[in-house]
C-alpha cells in the first residue's frame, strides 16, 4: 500500500516511521526544499530532527520529493492519482496531511530592534558560546498574533519557546531580561524552568505593551504595572509569534475535499480522520501543538493509515499495555450562595504543571454555576488554556464569568464571606460567600505516575507515551490536561507500540558473581532502568555466622533503551552488551571465506 | 449603577462583549491620557463596568480622553474604549457644549447643520474650545505671511 505524507515536518516524518515499520510505502512530498518544517526553523530542535529522521532516511520503501506541491488529486477505485508541480504522478491509497504551521509575521511592530522570536533564534545562534554585541537588555513579549479577535486561538506553544529561549541566551550570557506575559503557558516541567530562571534574576512581569519606539540606540517600551505607566530601555524586543494555520490547507481542501473549521484548521471528523475518506490528518494542520504532541499525532495517523485501531486498541488494552486513570472532578459548592470566588494559582512549580487541568476544570465549573444565576469570579496567577481550549476560556469571560489577574506581587487572600486582591497599585475586596482554591486539589495529584512530570523532556518528546515497555500512559496520567487529546493520546501509544514491538535491541547484562554493587551504573542510566537489588547471604568470617545484603545490579529491560552509558560508566567491566555470541557469528562467516581474503 | 447600564446601552456593543477583554493591559501602554495624568488604566475601567460598579465622571480617562483610538488598533480584541468613554460622558452629561450641540443637530436635521452648531457653541468655542487660541494662532500664521519688507 502507498501511503502519501503531504508535509516533511516532524508530524509527517513520525507518521511515515510507523507506515514504513508496517511495511507499506511512504511517500513524503514537501513544499521547500528542505524537510523539518517550523522545528527545523528552530536552532537547538534542527538536529534533534535530523537525527529523528535519519533513522528512516536510507530506507527502501521510503520516497522523499523536496520542493513540489499538490497541483491535482484523483479519487477512483480506492486509490488517489496525485498529480505534482513538477510533473510526478503518485499513485496513493491513504493520503496524511500533516502541512504544519505557519508563524505569523508582525510586520506592524518588526524593526532593526523590534525581532519575532525566530529571527532572535537565528541571530543568536549565529555565534555560538556567546551572544551577538548590544545584547545586553533584552524583553520579551507574549501572545504576539494570537489570543485576537483576528485569531482567538492560543498558540499553545510559544510561552515555552520563550522560556527556551531565556534558557539559550543565558547558555550564552547574562544579560538583563525582562518576560512580559499575559498568561504563562507552559507544559510540565518546564514550571521548574520558569522558577530556575526567577532565581537567577529573570523579571516575570505580568502585562503587555504594544508601546515600542526604537531608535539607534534602542527601544523605550511603555507598560503598565502596580497602577502606573512605567518605562523602561532595551537594547532589543522579542516578540513570541502566534502560529496560524498553513495557508496552503485551502487548496489541499478542495482538492482531496475534507473540510476546514471556522479558524482554518483541519476539521476531525474522528480523532486524526478528516471527513474525506482514507484522507487523515496530524501535527499543527489540526491546531497549534508543540514537538511532543505533533510526533504524538504523527504517530496516530500512521497508524490509522495501515493497521485497524480498533483491533489494535483492544488488543493493547487487553495486554494492559495503556494505563490511564480517572481524573478528579470538581466538588460543585453546594447551599444557598450567591456569589463564589476560584483562586487558579499556586506558589509550588510542582503543583503548577496542573495548573493546565485545573485551569479548565475550574472554567467548565464558574461557567455552570454562572448559569444558575451566581455572580463568578475567577482569581487568575495564571491560566493555562491552550490552542482551542482558549475558545472555552472566551466563552466564559462572554457569559459573565469575571476573571481577576493577579500581577506580580499581588495576593490573593481569602476570610469570612469576602475575597481580597491587594498589591502596589489596588485593593479590591469583593463578596464571595464560597471560595474554591487550587491548593484543595493538589493532594489528587500526589503520588500518581505522571508521564510529563517523572520524564525529562527529551524522553517525553521522543517517546510520546512510553513509560516503559509494558506501559504505556494516556489521558490524565500522560499530562493532565483536555478531554479531547485522550483518543489521540490511544492512537499514538498504538503507533509507539507498533514501533517497539518489533524493534530488535542488545540489552545490556550484569556478571553478577563480579558485580560488587557499586551502584555507579544506576547513577549513570538515564532511563532509571537499574536497579541494586540486595540479596541475603550467611556469611561467617572468624566468628559467628550473620547475614548480610549483598548487592547486585539488575537491569530492567522494559525500560532500557540501550544507550551504554552504564557500560562505559562500569569500573569493572562487569556489565556489557552481549557481543560474545555476535563475535562467534563474524567467526564463523570469516571461516567460510576463501583462504586469501582472511589472511 | 443604573448609570453603568444606561452607558453600556449607549454604545453599540452589548456587555458581553467589554467583557473579552483579556486584561494584557496593552490600552493603558499606548494610552495618551497617561501623558496628562499617570496611573490611567481603561482596562480597569472596563472591569469596573463590567463588574457593575460606577465610574465617576471626574475620572481623568473620562475627562481627557481625545478619542485618539490607539487603545483600540493596539487591542487584541479591537475593544472601542473611546465609544464607551463618550457614553460615559453623555450619561455624566459632561460633554462640552460643541458635542451637545454637534449631536442635537444630528438628532434634529439628520445632518451637521452649520448655523444651528455654531448658534449653540460659538459662546463655548471661543471661550473655552480651541477657537480661544483663534487670536494667538491669527498673530502666528501672520508671521509666516509675507510682509512689506522696509528698505533702508
Amino acid at each position: 500500500m502507498n501511503v502519501l505524507i503531504l508535509g516533511g515536518g516532524i508530524s509527517g516524518v513520525s507518521a511515515a516511521k510507523v507506515v514504513l515499520k508496517e511495511g507499506h510505502n511512504a511517500i513524503i512530498v514537501e513544499n521547500t526544499p528542505e524537510l523539518g518544517g517550523t522545528m527545523a526553523r528552530i536552532a537547538n530542535c534542527r538536529i534533534g530532527f535530523k537525527t529523528f529522521f535519519d533513522e528512516i532516511k536510507d530506507h527502501p520503501s521510503l520516497q522523499v520529493i523536496r520542493g513540489a506541491s499538490v497541483t491535482a488529486a484523483q479519487r477512483k477505485a480506492d486509490a488517489f492519482t496525485v498529480t505534482l508541480s513538477d510533473g510526478k504522478v503518485v499513485e496513493a491509497h491513504r493520503v496524511i496531511m500533516a502541512a504544519g504551521l505557519s508563524p505569523y509575521d508582525p510586520v506592524e511592530y518588526k524593526g532593526k530592534r523590534v525581532l519575532t522570536s525566530l529571527e532572535y533564534d537565528a541571530r543568536i545562534d549565529q555565534k555560538m558560546g556567546e551572544l551577538p554585541e548590544d545584547f545586553n537588555k533584552i524583553g520579551f513579549f507574549l501572545c504576539v498574533g494570537s489570543r485576537s479577535k483576528e485569531y482567538p486561538l492560543c498558540s499553545s506553544v510559544c510561552c515555552s519557546y520563550t522560556i527556551r529561549e531565556v534558557k539559550w541566551t543565558l547558555q550564552r550570557a547574562k544579560p538583563e531580561i525582562a518576560v512580559f506575559y499575559n498568561d504563562l503557558r507552559l507544559f510540565g516541567q518546564e514550571f521548574y524552568l520558569e522558577k530556575i530562571y526567577r532565581d537567577a534574576g529573570v523579571r516575570f512581569v505580568r502585562a503587555n505593551s504594544r508601546y515600542f519606539e526604537e531608535d539607534e540606540e534602542g527601544v523605550t517600551v511603555r507598560y503598565f504595572v502596580d497602577g502606573v505607566l512605567r518605562e523602561e530601555r532595551f537594547n532589543y524586543i522579542v516578540l513570541a509569534i502566534g502560529l496560524r494555520p498553513n495557508p496552503g490547507l485551502k487548496d489541499l481542501s478542495a482538492l482531496f475535499g475534507f473540510s476546514l473549521n471556522e479558524y482554518g484548521f483541519i476539521a476531525e471528523e474522528e480523532p486524526l480522520v478528516t471527513d474525506a475518506p482514507d484522507v487523515f490528518a496530524c501535527g499543527g494542520a489540526l491546531e497549534p501543538m508543540n514537538i511532543k504532541d505533533s510526533i504524538l499525532t504523527g504517530f496516530g495517523a500512521g497508524v490509522l493509515a495501515v493497521k485497524d485501531a480498533e483491533l489494535l486498541t483492544a488488543a493493547a488494552r487487553e495486554e494492559g499495555l495503556l494505563r490511564d486513570e480517572d481524573p478528579p472532578e470538581i466538588v460543585m459548592p453546594d447551599g444557598d450562595f450567591k456569589s463564589c470566588a476560584f483562586y487558579l494559582g499556586t506558589d509550588d512549580p510542582g503543583d503548577a504543571m496542573f495548573t493546565e487541568y485545573m485551569s479548565a476544570r475550574f472554567i467548565e465549573a464558574a461557567r455552570k454555576l454562572n448559569e444558575a444565576g451566581k455572580t463568578v469570579y475567577i482569581v487568575t496567577k495564571n491560566t493555562v488554556m491552550p490552542s482551542y481550549d482558549e475558545v472555552t476560556f472566551e466563552k466564559a469571560r462572554r457569559e459573565g464569568v469575571i476573571f481577576i489577574n493577579l500581577e506580580e506581587g499581588e495576593t490573593f487572600s481569602a476570610s469570612d464571606g469576602a475575597i481580597r486582591v491587594a498589591g502596589p497599585g489596588r485593593d479590591l475586596t469583593l463578596a464571595a460567600e464560597r471560595v474554591i482554591s487550587f491548593d484543595d486539589y493538589t493532594d489528587h495529584f500526589k503520588g500518581k505516575e505522571f508521564l510529563s512530570v517523572f520524564r525529562s523532556e527529551p524522553q517525553l518528546r521522543w517517546n510520546p507515551t512510553r513509560w516503559s515497555r509494558k506501559r504505556y500512559h494516556i489521558g490524565f496520567l500522560r499530562h493532565p490536561r483536555d478531554r479531547r487529546w485522550k483518543p489521540r493520546e490511544v492512537l499514538g501509544a498504538l503507533g509507539e507500540i507498533l514501533l517497539d514491538r518489533e524493534e530488535e535491541r542488545l540489552y545490556p547484562t550484569v556478571e553478577e558473581e563480579r558485580c560488587s554493587g557499586c551502584g555507579s551504573c544506576k547513577d549513570a542510566c538515564p532511563q532509571k532502568a537499574i536497579d541494586i537489588a540486595i540479596t541475603e547471604k550467611q556469611v561467617s568470617i572468624f566468628g559467628p555466622i550473620s547475614s548480610t545484603g549483598i548487592p547486585k545490579a539488575h537491569v530492567d529491560e522494559d525500560a532500557c533503551v540501550a544507550c551504554g552509558l552504564c557500560v562505559s560508566t562500569c569500573p569493572s567491566d562487569v556489565i556489557k552488551f552481549p557481543v560474545e555470541e555476535e563475535k562467534h557469528k563474524v567467526e564463523e562467516c570469516m571461516a567460510h571465506l576463501p583462504a586469501e581474503k582472511t589472511a | 449603577m443604573q448609570k453603568t447600564e444606561y452607558a453600556l446601552e449607549l454604545t453599540d456593543y452589548r456587555r458581553q462583549d467589554f467583557s473579552v477583554c483579556l486584561g494584557c493591559k496593552i490600552c493603558a501602554s499606548v494610552c495618551t491620557v497617561n501623558d496628562v495624568s499617570s496611573g490611567t488604566n481603561p482596562q480597569e475601567m472596563l472591569q469596573r463596568l463590567f463588574m457593575g460598579k460606577d465610574v465617576a465622571a471626574d475620572e481623568p480617562l473620562v475627562r481627557f480622553c481625545t478619542g485618539c483610538y490607539r487603545c483600540t488598533g493596539a487591542c487584541p480584541w479591537e475593544i472601542r474604549i473611546p465609544d464607551v468613554v463618550r457614553a460615559l460622558r453623555h450619561v455624566h452629561a459632561t460633554e462640552s457644549p460643541f458635542e451637545k450641540a454637534f449631536k442635537g443637530s444630528v438628532a434634529l436635521f439628520g445632518r451637521v447643520y452649520e448655523p444651528y452648531v455654531l448658534m449653540k457653541a460659538v459662546p463655548f468655542l471661543l471661550t473655552g474650545g480651541y477657537m480661544k487660541h483663534m487670536t494667538r494662532w491669527m498673530e502666528y500664521m501672520g508671521f509666516h505671511l509675507p510682509h512689506k519688507v522696509k528698505r533702508t
